[in-house]
This record gives C-alpha cells, sequence and structure tokens, in this order.
C-alpha cells in the first residue's frame, strides 16, 4: 500500500512553495540538508529535504527565519512512511519580492473589500477595558499605557505580551486577537510595535493576521512601525494611529478636557435658565407697576371725583334755583306790594264799592242815597250818597288805566 | 382656578401669566362697572402673586440644584 501512495505522491509534479525556514539542519558532510519551512499565515510547517549543492547556491544565504522560495517535488519515503518535499532549488526572496508579494495581498485583500472604510467601527468613548497586544516591556506598550493611564485614570487593560518579530509574530498575535476579541469585557484592541525593517514588520502584513483583525468583533487600532511604514494591518484596522502614543489619544479621551466640556455644558445650561428667569422676573414686574394694577385707588379717584363733581353741579342747580325762587318770590311780594291797596290807602285814600262790592271808578255809576261801603288804611266804614247839599259831582278826564 | 393656600396651586406659571396680561388689558381699556373694576384688580393680584409663587420655586430649585457653583 506504501508503493501505492508512493507511486501516487510521485505523480503529483513539480511545485513552488513559498515559506519560512523554521528549522536547518546540515548533519557534518551528510549530503542531504533537512529543513523545515513553515507557513506563518496557516500555521503550517512540512519538511523538507535537498542535496547540499542546493542549500548551499552561492547567493543563499539559508538561515533559520529566512523567506525562500523552494521548487519542490512532494515525496513519500516508503521506509518510514514519511511525506516530504524534495527541494531542486531554494530562492531568497529579496525585499523587492516581499515588497511585491505584499502588493499581491493588498490587492487580494482590497478586491474582497476587506479595507472598505464603510467596514470601519466607530471607536467606545470611553472603554473600561482595553487589549493590547505588543512585545512584553517594549516601548510600544510603555507608551500606549502611560498615555492612556494619564487621560483616563479609570481605564483597564487585558494584556497580550508575544513576540511582535520573526516568524511566530503573526501567529502570536492572532492568538492575542482571539482571546482579547473573545473577551466581551474588552471594547476595543491596540496592536502597537516600534518601528523596524520590512522584514521585522512582515507578520504585520501576514495575510491570516489581516483576515483576523477583519472578522473580529472588537474595534482593533494599530500602530505598527514608524508613521512611514504601512503594513496591510493598518488598511485592516478600524483606527490606524501613528505612534503608540497617538494610538492611545485615539481609544481614550482626556479626562480634564472632557470635564471642561462637561462644565461648560452644565454652565450654558443653567445660563439658560436664570436667563429665561430673569425675563420673566422683569415681565412680572412690568405688570405689576402697570397703574391699573399698582394704585388701584386711581380707579376710585376717578370716580370719586366723579361724584364730587357731580355732587357740587347738583348743588350748584339747587342753590340757582332756590335762589331763582326767592327772587320770584320778591318780585311777587313786591308787585303784590305795588298792587295791593294798603299802601294807597296808608296815604289816605280810600276805596269806595258798591254794596255788590264793584269798585266805584266813576260818579255817575252812583245813584243818589245809595248805600256804599269805603275802606280806609283803618277799616270800612258804610256811607250814603248825598247830593242834596252844593255837593258837586266833579269828573276827572280819564287817564289811561 | 385658585386653591387653598397650602396646597400646590394647579394653575400653571403660563395659565397664570396669560391671565395676569389680560386682566391688565381690561382694566386698562376701562369701561368697567366700580364692581367688575374691583373684582378684576383682585383677580389680577392674585395672579401676580401666582406667578411670583412659580418664579420664586424655580429660583429655589435652580439653587438646589447646584448650590456649589451658584454663580454670582
Amino acid at each position: 500500500m506504501a508503493r501505492k501512495i508512493a507511486d501516487w505522491i510521485g505523480r503529483l509534479g513539480e511545485v513552488w512553495v513559498e515559506g519560512q525556514v523554521a528549522q536547518l539542519s546540515r548533519r557534518g558532510g551528510a549530503a542531504t540538508v533537512f529543513l523545515t519551512l513553515r507557513d506563518p499565515a496557516a500555521d503550517l510547517s512540512v519538511p523538507v529535504t535537498c542535496h547540499r549543492d542546493v542549500a548551499e547556491r552561492p547567493g543563499l544565504e539559508l538561515t533559520e527565519g529566512a523567506r525562500v522560495i523552494v521548487r519542490a517535488r512532494p515525496d513519500y519515503y516508503v521506509a518510514r512512511g514519511s511525506f516530504s518535499l524534495r527541494a531542486t532549488e531554494i530562492r531568497a526572496v529579496g525585499l523587492g519580492e516581499l515588497l511585491a508579494r505584499i502588493e499581491r495581498i493588498r490587492r487580494l485583500l482590497a478586491a474582497e473589500g476587506l479595507f472598505d472604510a464603510a467596514r470601519k467601527r466607530p471607536l467606545p468613548f470611553a472603554p473600561a477595558v482595553v487589549g493590547v497586544i505588543t512585545g512584553r516591556d517594549s516601548a510600544a506598550e510603555r507608551d500606549v499605557l502611560v498615555t492612556a493611564r494619564r487621560r483616563w485614570p479609570a481605564v483597564r487593560f487585558a494584556m497580550h505580551n508575544c513576540a511582535v518579530q520573526g516568524p511566530q509574530a503573526a501567529a502570536n498575535v492572532m492568538e492575542g486577537l482571539r482571546r482579547l476579541d473573545a473577551d466581551p469585557a474588552v471594547e476595543v484592541i491596540v496592536i502597537a510595535r516600534g518601528g523596524g525593517s520590512v522584514e521585522d514588520l512582515l507578520p504585520f502584513s501576514d495575510e491570516g493576521l489581516v483576515r483576523a483583525i477583519a472578522a473580529t468583533r472588537t474595534p482593533v487600532v494599530t500602530a505598527v512601525g514608524h508613521e512611514t511604514d504601512t503594513t496591510l494591518v493598518d488598511h485592516v484596522a478600524d483606527v490606524r494611529a501613528a505612534t503608540p502614543t497617538d494610538a492611545a489619544h485615539r481609544v481614550v479621551p482626556e479626562i480634564g478636557e472632557q470635564r471642561r466640556l462637561v462644565d461648560g455644558l452644565r454652565s450654558r445650561a443653567r445660563q439658560v435658565l436664570t436667563g429665561r428667569l430673569e425675563q420673566q422676573e422683569r415681565w412680572l414686574e412690568s405688570m405689576r407697576t402697570r397703574p391699573v394694577l399698582a394704585s388701584p385707588d386711581r380707579l376710585l379717584h376717578g370716580r370719586e371725583e366723579d361724584v364730587l363733581s357731580l355732587r357740587t353741579r347738583a348743588r350748584r342747580t339747587l342753590v340757582h334755583r332756590v335762589e331763582g325762587a326767592e327772587r320770584d318770590l320778591e318780585h311777587a311780594r313786591a308787585r303784590v306790594a305795588a298792587l295791593s291797596p294798603a299802601a294807597t290807602l296808608d296815604r289816605g285814600y280810600a276805596v269806595v264799592q258798591k254794596a255788590d262790592g264793584s269798585l266805584v271808578r266813576d260818579p255817575s255809576a252812583v245813584a243818589d242815597g245809595e248805600l256804599l261801603r269805603v275802606r280806609v288804611a283803618g277799616g270800612r266804614l258804610p256811607v250814603r250818597v248825598d247830593r242834596s247839599a252844593n255837593g258837586e259831582d266833579e269828573r276827572r278826564e280819564s287817564t289811561g288805566g | 382656578m385658585s386653591t387653598p393656600a397650602n396646597a400646590e396651586p394647579t394653575t400653571t406659571y403660563e395659565q397664570a401669566r396669560e391671565e395676569l396680561a389680560d386682566v391688565v388689558r381690561r382694566l386698562e381699556a376701562g369701561g368697567l362697572t366700580l364692581e367688575d373694576s374691583l373684582s378684576l384688580w383682585e383677580r389680577g393680584e392674585e395672579l401676580a402673586t401666582l406667578c411670583q409663587h412659580w418664579l420664586d420655586r424655580a429660583r429655589e430649585r435652580l439653587a438646589a440644584a447646584a448650590p456649589g457653583d451658584q454663580p454670582e
């Protein structure tokens, strides 16, 4: 059966495999060199064997950690039943090659939309727990922790320290990512690393790591390398911070600033209230000083004056009337006095009346011997007419009445 | 509308203010009987007191809210 497997594998043909040299063993003068090739992204490794010449080709510095591309044929070593790749050519992956590879991955992931702005999640305002993935006791770690604590003393951290360089770096960071992302208390994750060469930062362009970041539930902030360096994690992160310190600024607010902000809002609210209150008090004051309210007696005044003026007018008309009446009386009395014979009688005149009371104005109206009544001032007396003696009637020319 | 002194008046500040403004308008317009002007004037006083009550209460609540930084 082993032979069948060997035949079947034998037919697979040649393949190019790219990976990182994890282990390398050259036993003395042995013709064959054994090494293990690791794919950090997929966390896979495969044994590779090759002839000494292939491994020691001039210009190729085959060392542990080196990234290489191997042309090999799958091989099944029947005796031990072990699978391995029989390498016929090994080439180091150069810087240009590296950058080109990163660019290819970038385009691939970009095409999948992993870097779309729409995917970027907003950071929580003041996270209680900040997850931090960084090298143990690294400058990056100190910058993030110190800065964040100064800005927001209440912040707590969930640390994941690991190697942030070398073949294991990407896997370590992914492990940290999984752990912190699973922790519901962690509201944001910061991946921080100081500067380094393209090779040093290579793990942070690892396709597996980028996909892992894209898949997290928790927002991720990256602060990898110098501001000028760009690694693929920067593209997929929710926020790309220029430096670890900047990352701290992005994830936690500055407490003093927040306090000033809150105080500012509080005093503005208070001002609105007091302003409105004062305005209403002024209005009430204006109402109260209006004459109709302030001096209601004015109402009464008005009416009292009316009453007063009415009364005086009434009195005045009354007085006039009375005076008028008195005057009339006077006149009447005067006239009566003037018309009444009393005064005439007083002056010695007498009033002669016939028996029937009519006044005698003309001697001819009286017959001889007729009985008359004479009224003088002191009273009345009867008289008889006697024309016998030498009395002669004397007529007087009539004068107007 | 007015309520016994101790209970919290049910008339809101805005209601009292509206009515007070109306009372003043009618008093100033004049042409009222003596009795009407008097009772209207009394109503005006009552409403003014009510408004004052609400404004004082508001001041108290504002002061109580943050006695510490009461702006001078």
